[in-house]
């Protein structure tokens, strides 16, 4: 079992909740914003810690896996090389690991560079697409989106789907959606078919 | 029922033709439109790709009223099979080229090509040659037959206009809509037994004062959760006074921003390498506050 996999043990997660539960509680609300799939467009807030001097980004497509090494090709002509760790978080759709990337995924990290030219990913978001569209259509397992003049498939995807309604919380409910309205699609590109895993829908923003 | 069919395909080709053409003539939308047209790329110039679907308007005006006006004679429907063998070519080339831009069809349409502009441009190839074959008059044949040619006709408007993304505003979202109303919501049902889902408990993490207390710590995104007892676990991975360490949260798993406005978290903060808690003043956190605004 590779440390990868025994991070999603079922010891590992006993582990880690009877730490947690032991944890100190802390009670009250912020608006400091987030590290997650929504934050993959935001920079993080810095770290106070001294042995993390700067945070670097990398956008682009997989060229290429070379053991635990992204090699990606920017937008801008640019290239990179990510350095995938035990510790990197992994957003494919969903929280995953780093078997499920691909070569020819888009992606977006975010990590440290190191001395040799790689980036230590802390954080890597596969496929990851904040789009604003129009709702064409509604089905039981997708919504047809217009993004500007494209018309889009976005695949509803059962346990993770989620919709924000008027700045509420995020609900599995998406019986609300209408057809005209104006919705914020973020979701995973899926390069097969060029149609979009929608991860959150929000509306009435 | 052939004859019939054979005699009105002027009718129906030439009020397509008359229509796109006239768009493509007189409307301002031309000039608009023709920078995200596949022409623009081919001729490298927006002026020029305006001036050349002028120009096919034009064309496609003058054959209209040929085939309206002279159903019998095959030079206006030859000229509409040449039309409609032309846009073939062009979408193919178009497609190849520069697959994100518009076919610029009609004009006012923006939507890129797809198969519909397609099969347009083939009914438009197919018509002109079958118009060639007619040898009496479209309105010899509705009069004779009105019945049937008024079916006949709102059959290949109905394919024609589905066939024209231009047009969907007008009838695919109603029709949509209306399905929705008669069928019902096709969602409803989906919301799980009203669970909180799990984005909705990240969210309350990130808006908690446990968040900002733990965020120099926190280097990760979300790397796994679960739930356990009621309470949803959240870990993420982080770097504490140089070391590797899990940052794990407890929340109850049935609240969410709408449920609460002072969310209680309980974290703690584990050495990844040893798997001992490290001890930090992270309860030593105060809310930050807010900054008075200008003005």
């Amino acid at each position: 079992m590779t440390a990868r996999q025994d991070h999603h043990g079922l010891g590992r997660r006993r582990f880690l909740t009877t730490a947690a539960l032991g944890g100190a509680t802390i009670v009250g609300a912020t608006a400091l914003g987030g590290l997650d799939a929504d934050a993959a467009f935001a920079a993080p807030a810095p770290s106070l810690d001294p042995a993390i001097a700067t945070t670097s980004f990398v956008e682009g497509r997989i060229t290429g896996i070379t053991g635990s090494i992204l090699e990606v090709a920017g937008s801008h002509g640019d290239n990179s090389r990510v350095q995938m760790t035990n510790a990197t978080s992994v957003w494919k759709v969903r929280e995953t690991t780093a078997e499920v990337i691909e070569v020819g995924d888009g992606l977006y990290a975010r990590g440290v560079p190191m001395p040799d030219g790689t980036v230590a990913a802390d954080a890597v978001w596969v496929n990851i697409v904040n789009l604003h569209t129009t709702i064409r259509g509604i089905e039981k397992r997708r919504l047809h989106l217009a993004h500007g003049r494209h018309e889009l498939v976005g695949n509803i995807i059962d346990g993770t789907s989620n919709a924000s309604y008027a700045g509420r919380a995020p609900t599995s409910d998406l019986s609300r959606l209408r057809i005209g309205q104006a919705a914020q699609v973020l979701g995973a590109w899926r390069p097969a078919d060029d149609s979009v895993d929608i991860v959150r829908v929000t509306v009435g923003h | 029922m052939l004859t019939t069919t054979t005699s009105l395909t002027p009718l129906v080709i030439g009020v397509l033709l008359g229509w796109t053409g006239a768009v493509k003539l007189v409307s301002r939308a031309t000039v608009r439109q023709a920078p995200k047209t596949a022409l623009a790329r081919m001729l490298r110039s927006s002026e020029r790709a305006g001036l050349v679907l002028r120009a096919v308007g034009a064309a496609e005006l003058v054959v209209a009223v040929g085939l309206l006006a002279l159903p019998g004679h095959p030079a206006p429907a030859v000229s509409a099979g040449v039309l409609g063998a032309g846009f073939v070519g062009y979408l193919a080339y178009g497609r190849a080229i520069a697959p994100e831009s518009s076919c610029g069809c009609s004009a006012n349409e923006s939507a890129p090509i797809t198969w519909r502009a397609f099969a347009r441009a083939g009914l438009v190839l197919a018509g002109g040659a079958t118009a060639a074959t007619a040898t009496g008059t479209w309105w010899a044949t509705v009069s004779a037959r009105p019945g049937v040619s008024l079916g006949l006709l709102a059959v290949a408007a109905a394919v024609l206009g589905g066939l024209s993304a231009d047009l969907d505003r007008w009838w695919l979202l109603p029709v949509r809509r209306t399905r929705l109303r008669l069928l019902g919501h096709p969602l409803t049902g989906t919301s799980g037994g009203e669970r909180v889902p799990a984005a909705a408990t990240v969210e309350l993490l990130e808006n908690s004062l446990a968040w900002q207390a733990a965020s120099p710590v926190v280097r990760s995104g979300l790397l796994d959760h679960w739930e356990e007892d009621g309470w949803r676990i959240l870990l993420y991975s982080g770097v504490h006074t140089g070391r590797p360490v899990s940052v794990v949260f407890a929340l109850d798993a049935t609240t969410s921003r709408d449920t609460t406005g002072e969310p209680a978290v309980r974290v703690s903060i584990v050495d990844s390498d040893t798997g001992e808690a490290v001890a930090d003043d992270l309860l030593t956190v105060r809310p930050r506050t807010v900054l008075p605004m200008a003005g």
